[in-house]
């Protein structure tokens, strides 16, 4: 190659790398502008901007963060400016600058935090993140009122305290409809035959999930043989929304930190009028489901001391069996009518299918809490 | 006072020359021209003063290894930055990425950074190795490939180990799934999972290993055996090429025609990366839910392939496809001694057409097989005969079949190894892509959706 074509070459190599190292110091700059414009300084400046609360900007900028009694850090203060100033109150100021309406009790913020009660991530400074936009997989679900009382949970025992109303009745719902059953909260849920999958983290997911989950269960897992609770449910959708409340409200082991903290042992250790077993004030969940779950349980279950037709039982009790009532029971929570009909042997064998469930109509057939306290004690 | 500032102004004037003598002690001052310098500089020990003008040429290594090292190095950077926020605990492993995502200034720049750099880096290394297949780069070079290849390895297994530590619900998943992986090496896979993840499942034990590997051991182990890749690559003449080559002759400087270049590829893919890590952060999913795996779970894409074979026969999925892939790769320098077409892709251009050829066969049979095992049929069938049938018949035992036989007929029919390698690494570079598409392509229950489609449990 001739020295003036090496040198032509150098200088366009030369003219190359400036272009090159111009647009990656170009794009380092982007990068610090757009940290610059972070959207909650942006926010931040026109807090600053409006000056809601006349106060000439005395306020400190930056992240703000509540650090928790549960050891959580909650940053909404940083957007929410106006957050615990009890002169923002007013509804014409805009909604991220605006104060915390009233209510609020002994929860205050700095110490109880704001994702304790709302949900959400309250470390993220993205709005998109920290709100949990359903695009987001970040984080347990922002709340809105009534389903708020679901956080109720995370520190007090539902219905111990005033204003969860909707949370206790789920409660109760959970119990007297026999999830119970399927979905022993202490036991954690085993999946497979003869139980429901564990719920204990089950808050987590959002809202249209758990309804399709209690509506259709087969939307979210094919083959389930989980009873459809449509019927029921559709009539009354008041307490379908407090069954979502209570379920709403099961994250494991929400808040452990907090000094104030009632165990949430109520509904997890509490025995269950369904399907006690175990010692007093503890259902291990060890007698199981006896119903068509349980046809490869057979050396751990007697049925057919009592029931004819041998295992899986396919004939009623003999009318001896002193556990009768509680199988009733037990029966009823998914049967229809409390004959507790069981299917004949080779329909439980298809049983997962589709069409096989058992149908649950009517709630109001079951018992009310005050019935199931008085069989708990 | 006057004597000390004047001394002091003095040793102040001489500071940069006695720092440049610290440099290269014993150099006369005749010798410490700016030529002089440079060629004692620290990049004239990667490379000679002169290169062949062929070496230029774009295509005759894409730049691949200088971008696979960029990307290391960039790697090792912002991963020490990283390491000032992160805590690899489980209960703080998590929340201090959110930390650094959410609250650390530049901190989500720096992790999206740092994350689509590893995976830039699996895909250079991996194209840089296949490059270097393809040409005949290996040949006479037995050391150098081998640690290549274990250099390739250990960038899997940097990725991989990176990949557990946001310990979000995708990362502790996908690092389950992995993991679960090892199981199908026969004998040892078991002990290897258990020594991996210091027990049967992924938990505080597993996270701080994966910290460990990521951070310290890894890290150190690949920067020395980059040092010797590198150093080895000077050693044996720079770029491969025949040894008697015409093209020989023609050299020119190696400053400033081959650095520069070098330069510009390194600061456009700096630039490349700092754009896509400014305008697309790295994915952070809820905490691990370690009571319910998302419905697929998949691992990371670069072991997609894997588990794609996996799901029809685990021992060939999981063993002997992969295990067969990297012999073939160690045995390629042994196997290989033809000096003609060295350097130049597919060798001598006689070779071209029959590996080009295989192509054909390659792409039609994965189609075809992919095409069969798509119906539920033919699955629910395999499902009930003896397991070594669906070790026999499925696609991964097919395209490693399709592999062998073409590499046996090329063989022949060229008579040179190259060409026969070649078209058999064609055949598995279809597999590989093709299975991993597919996987990707996976949706609930493993069920194959068109990206198009919408995911339904049901299919």
């Amino acid at each position: 190659m001739s020295d003036n074509e090496l040198e032509r070459r150098h200088r366009l190599l030369r003219l190359s790398f400036l272009v090159a190292a111009s647009a990656l110091l170009c794009v380092l700059a982007l990068v610090v502008i757009r940290v610059q414009q972070a959207p909650w300084r942006v926010l931040q400046e026109r807090f600053l901007a409006l000056n809601p609360g006349g106060t000439d900007g005395g306020e400190v900028l930056g992240i703000r963060q509540y650090y928790t009694c549960a050891a959580e850090v909650d940053r909404c203060p940083t957007c929410h400016m106006g957050i615990d100033r009890s002169d923002l109150t007013d509804e014409s100021i805009p909604l991220p600058f605006r104060a915390h309406g009233p209510g609020l009790g002994k929860h205050l913020p700095d110490r109880v935090g704001c994702s304790a009660c709302h949900g959400g991530s309250g470390r993220a400074l993205d709005p998109g993140v920290a709100h949990a936009r359903p695009d987001q997989q970040a984080g347990d679900p922002l709340m809105r009122q009534p389903h708020i009382q679901a956080s109720c949970a995370r520190c007090h025992v539902p219905g111990a305290q005033a204003g969860q109303a909707r949370l206790e009745e789920g409660a109760w719902l959970y119990l007297g409809l026999g999830c119970m059953l399927c979905h022993p909260l202490n036991e954690g849920g085993r999946g497979g035959l003869d139980f429901g999958p564990d719920l204990k983290m089950i808050g987590r997911k959002d809202l249209d999930y758990l309804k399709a989950s209690l509506i259709e269960p087969t939307e979210n897992f094919p083959g389930s043989t989980m009873p459809t609770f449509r019927l029921a449910l559709e009539k009354e959708p008041e307490a379908t929304e407090s069954l979502l409340i209570y379920l709403e409200s099961l994250v494991l082991d929400r808040h452990p930190a907090c000094g104030t903290r009632e165990r949430t042992r109520s509904l997890v250790s509490r025995p269950c009028a369904t399907c006690h077993a175990g010692k007093e004030g503890d259902a291990t969940g060890r007698m199981k489901h006896r119903c068509t779950y349980l046809i490869r349980k057979t050396d751990e279950l007697r049925c057919a001391n009592c029931h004819a037709g041998g295992i899986p039982p396919t004939g009623r009790g003999e009318g001896y069996c002193p556990l009768l009532n509680q199988h009733r029971e037990a029966c009823s929570a998914c049967h229809d009518n409390l004959k507790a009909v069981m299917p004949a042997k080779a329909g439980i064998q298809e049983g997962r299918g589709e069409g096989k469930r058992p149908q649950v109509k009517d709630i109001a057939n079951h018992q009310t809490p005050e019935e199931l306290e008085d069989e708990l004690h | 006072m006057k004597g000390f500032l004047s001394t002091l102004r003095t040793n102040v004037a001489a500071f940069p020359a006695n720092l440049r003598r610290g440099m290269h002690p014993g150099v006369r001052p005749e010798e410490d021209t700016l030529t002089d310098r440079m060629r004692r500089n620290f990049v004239f020990h990667l490379h000679p003063v002169r290169v062949a003008t062929r070496t230029l040429e774009p295509k005759a290594t894409l730049g691949l290894g200088v971008m696979t090292l960029t990307l290391f190095v960039a790697l090792a950077l912002s991963g020490v930055l990283l390491m000032i926020y992160y805590i690899p605990t489980p209960g703080e492993a998590y929340t201090s990425t959110q930390d650094i995502e959410y609250a650390v200034t530049f901190g989500a720049f720096l992790r999206a950074l740092h994350r689509w750099a590893g995976h830039a880096m699996v895909l250079t290394a991996f194209l840089h190795l296949l490059r270097v297949s393809l040409t005949g780069a290996y040949f006479r070079r037995e050391l150098n490939w081998t640690i290549g290849l274990g250099l390739f390895l250990l960038t899997l297994g940097l990725a991989f180990t990176g990949y557990l530590l946001p310990w979000d619900q995708l990362a502790f998943w996908a690092v389950s799934v992995s993991a679960n992986m090892l199981d199908y090496i026969p004998w040892v896979g078991g002990f290897l999972k258990r020594i991996l993840l210091g027990g049967r499942e992924v938990g505080q034990a597993a996270l701080i290993r994966f910290y460990m590997l990521h951070v310290a051991f890894l890290p150190g182990l690949t920067l020395g055996l980059v040092a010797l890749h590198v150093w080895r690559v000077r050693k044996d003449g720079g770029l491969a090429r025949e040894p008697e080559g015409p093209e020989n002759a023609s050299t020119v400087p190696a400053w400033p025609h081959l650095l520069l270049r070098e330069a510009i590829l390194v600061v456009v893919l700096l630039t490349l990366l700092c754009l896509a890590a400014t305008f697309v952060s790295a994915p952070l999913g809820g905490a691990p839910d370690i009571h319910n795996p998302s419905n697929p779970e998949k691992t990371p894409w670069y072991f997609l392939w894997i588990q794609e074979m996996v799901s029809y026969s685990a021992p060939v999925g999981g063993f002997i496809f992969p295990g067969a892939l990297l012999l073939g790769l160690f045995l390629l320098p042994l196997l290989d001694r033809e000096p003609e077409g060295v350097g130049r892709w597919f060798g001598r251009p006689g070779n071209r057409v029959p590996v080009a050829v295989s192509l054909a066969p390659a792409l039609v049979f994965f189609v075809l097989f992919e095409w069969v095992f798509m119906h539920q049929g033919v699955v629910s069938w395999l499902a009930s005969r003896p397991p070594l049938l669906r070790d026999l018949l499925n696609p991964a035992t097919g395209m490693l079949v399709l592999a062998v036989i073409l590499f046996t007929a090329t063989g022949i029919l060229t008579g040179s190894t190259r060409a026969a390698a070649h078209a058999a690494i064609v055949v598995l570079l279809v597999a590989v892509i093709g299975f991993t598409l597919v996987a990707w392509c996976r949706g609930p229950m493993w069920a194959f959706f068109w990206p198009w489609e919408e995911w339904t449990l049901v299919r």
